[in-house]
């Protein structure tokens, strides 16, 4: 069996599980905190891809899932669209402002790609939050363009209300172990494919890449452009879960919690980012007794990893399996590579 | 016609770097399945002169043109595409691939730019890559991390890789610097297979046996500019590449190889 159809498999597997839990546990709260958990697990796949898979520092994703986030609820609201339309319009949009953003970053490097791509996601909150001229008048009161600080609300949802009553959240839960399915099963064609093996052939060695014919802009393009799709989808889905989308979604505590699921999990494995986004939202939900130790708690754990662990939970997996000592990443993996979870 | 003539055709190529020039209007040609070896001093612009024909440091005047086509100014994907392929004085590798992943990077990807690969490497490259993994005697060890390879395996990898695009012109940095006596025997026996499937070879080496043995014709640069070109065992007669290059002793042992070699 290829690894391939095995990740395959076990991703059918994992969502076979997961199917069952609202027939198990009916407690809203923790099925919606599950959903929560698909709506990021679909964020942390995708950046995994730029990050990790073609090693490319981009701190844009959480502006591109705001985008989609912003996308449908704009649509939604001014247009009119039901949600399940504005949802797959907005990740189209996403896509496209994803390339854009790779043409402006992509000729640069390293730290000046994080830089840039920050830079970019802080003017796009910069134009949402610093827009106070009123562009309509609900009831409500003066809403801005981008709606302003208070940002999106009450522009529909999935219907699940109409359907399911006061267990809608159930069917939000389905929907996004859907959506978080067909990305994970994206992702492992996409990483386990050729087009995966020009992003890992850029991310080891771009000029030697470039001179083996793989183009480096080309690629780069495409792995901004595919793991747009989804991020976008995944603002979208939030928009559609909460049914209110504001500024909150360019925080930069919430796009380091995301970077840290990422790290925690292992960076560039399969995996890993999955991982990471249960361990730390299981972490996070612990430390909620202890109110502003949370963030320290994290930063924390982040450190940890970087210093003792900087392949995340996902390398320390490969490292047992090779049977050589846990020592820093690029020692003891001297092995066949097939049978692992790195890529 | 196509069979026959020249390859590669450089004219009066200059690199420049600010004021140092590195590569001074160097005129060459490569004939079609020859090796044509490449010696000189460090600092020569035998480097150089590579990245300027694999368009990862392209030439400042003057013309490249390969099979008729001008690649002077085409990027190094274009370039490889084009049918140059190259492998490199440091040992470059893709560390966290596997032995066989880095070699189809070269088998999907050194051929042409097509749209979209596909979900699978189609059959021609998995073709591609079993005989470069073969040819280099690297089959067995085609699922280890390249990143743990010796120095050897990785000069074969890189060989492999390069193989894989199936290209016209083969351009070898230094493949048998820090090699022992047996390995570079190995690699000389890769080289020869490979000069078999009809690929025209250019090489860059110091260690002069790897280089007589294997070159139809040698051109020895200095400064950026060719001091001498013509058969290997011209060297040795050569006032210049003796002072220049070869000193004294090694033209001697040089001199005394060729004519066990050549007799």
């Amino acid at each position: 069996m290829t690894a391939r159809r095995r990740d395959i498999l076990l991703s059918l597997g994992f969502a076979a599980l997961l199917a069952l839990v609202p027939l198990v546990f009916s407690t809203r709260y923790i099925i919606s905190q599950i959903t929560v958990f698909f709506i990021w697990g679909l964020v942390v796949t995708q950046w995994n891809l730029v990050l990790g898979v073609a090693g490319i520092f981009s701190l844009a994703q959480m502006a591109l899932f705001a985008i989609g986030a912003y996308g449908t609820a704009m649509l939604a609201y001014y247009v009119g669209l039901p949600l399940l339309a504005a949802m797959p319009v907005a990740a189209l949009v996403t896509v496209a402002a994803s390339l854009l953003i790779g043409f402006a970053c992509l000729r640069l490097k390293g730290a000046y790609v994080a830089l840039l791509t920050l830079a970019i996601a802080q003017v796009i909150y910069l134009i949402v939050v610093n827009d106070t001229a009123c562009f309509t008048n609900p009831p409500s009161g003066c809403l801005p363009l981008f709606g302003g600080v208070r940002g999106f609300s009450r522009f529909g949802d999935l219907g699940f209300r109409e359907l399911l009553g006061s267990k809608f959240y159930i069917g939000h839960y389905y929907v996004g172990l859907a959506l978080l399915l067909a990305a994970q099963v994206f992702c492992i064609v996409l990483i386990r494919g050729p087009l995966g093996l020009a992003f890992r052939a850029l991310r080891d060695n771009p000029g030697y890449a470039m001179s083996r014919g793989v183009g480096k802009l080309r690629y780069q393009l495409w792995v901004f452009g595919l793991s747009a799709f989804f991020t976008g989808l995944a603002g979208a889905f939030y928009a559609a879960n909460f049914g209110v989308v504001g500024p909150i979604v360019f925080s930069v505590s919430m796009l380091l919690f995301l970077l840290a699921m990422i790290v925690v999990g292992g960076m560039g494995t399969v995996w890993g980012p999955l991982l990471g986004a249960a361990l730390l939202m299981a972490a996070d939900e612990g430390l909620r007794e202890v109110g502003t130790f949370r963030e320290i708690g994290l930063g924390l754990v982040l450190a940890v990893f970087v210093i003792l662990l900087p392949r995340g939970i996902a390398g320390l997996a490969r490292k047992t399996e090779a049977g050589g000592p846990a020592s820093r990443a690029g020692t003891g993996r001297k092995q066949v590579a097939d049978s692992s979870d790195a890529i | 016609m196509r069979e026959s003539g020249d390859l590669l055709v450089c004219k009066g190529v200059t690199k420049q770097f600010g004021s140092l020039v590195a590569v001074k209007d160097l005129g060459f040609t490569a004939r079609r399945g020859e090796i044509l070896g490449i010696g000189g001093p460090n600092g020569a612009g035998k480097t150089t002169l590579f990245d300027v024909l694999s368009g990862l440091n392209p030439a400042t005047r003057g013309e490249v043109w390969l099979d008729g086509q001008n690649i002077t100014r085409a990027a190094p994907e274009a370039i490889c595409h084009a049918g140059i392929a190259r492998t490199f004085q440091l040992n470059a590798c893709f560390d966290s691939l596997t032995v066989r992943e880095n070699v189809e990077v070269g088998a999907i990807f050194g051929r042409a730019a097509h749209g979209l690969p596909g979900l699978n490497p189609s059959a021609e490259a998995r073709a591609a890559t079993d005989e470069a993994l073969a040819l280099v005697g690297l089959s067995d060890k085609a699922n280890h991390v390249a990143g743990d390879l010796p120095v050897l395996d990785r000069k074969l990898l890189m060989l492999a890789g390069a193989v894989a695009t199936r290209p016209k012109l083969l351009l070898m940095d230094e493949p048998v610097g820090g090699l022992t006596h047996a390995e570079t025997d190995l690699m000389m026996d890769a080289v020869r297979r490979i000069k078999a499937q009809g690929v025209t070879i250019i090489l860059i080496e110091h260690v002069m046996r790897f280089l007589v043995a294997l070159s139809d014709r040698v051109m020895i640069l200095h400064h950026g500019e060719r001091i001498y070109e013509g058969p290997p065992k011209g060297l040795v007669e050569d006032r210049a590449v003796v002072d220049v290059y070869l000193g004294e002793g090694a033209s001697a042992r040089l001199a005394a190889m060729l004519q066990g070699a050549v007799p």
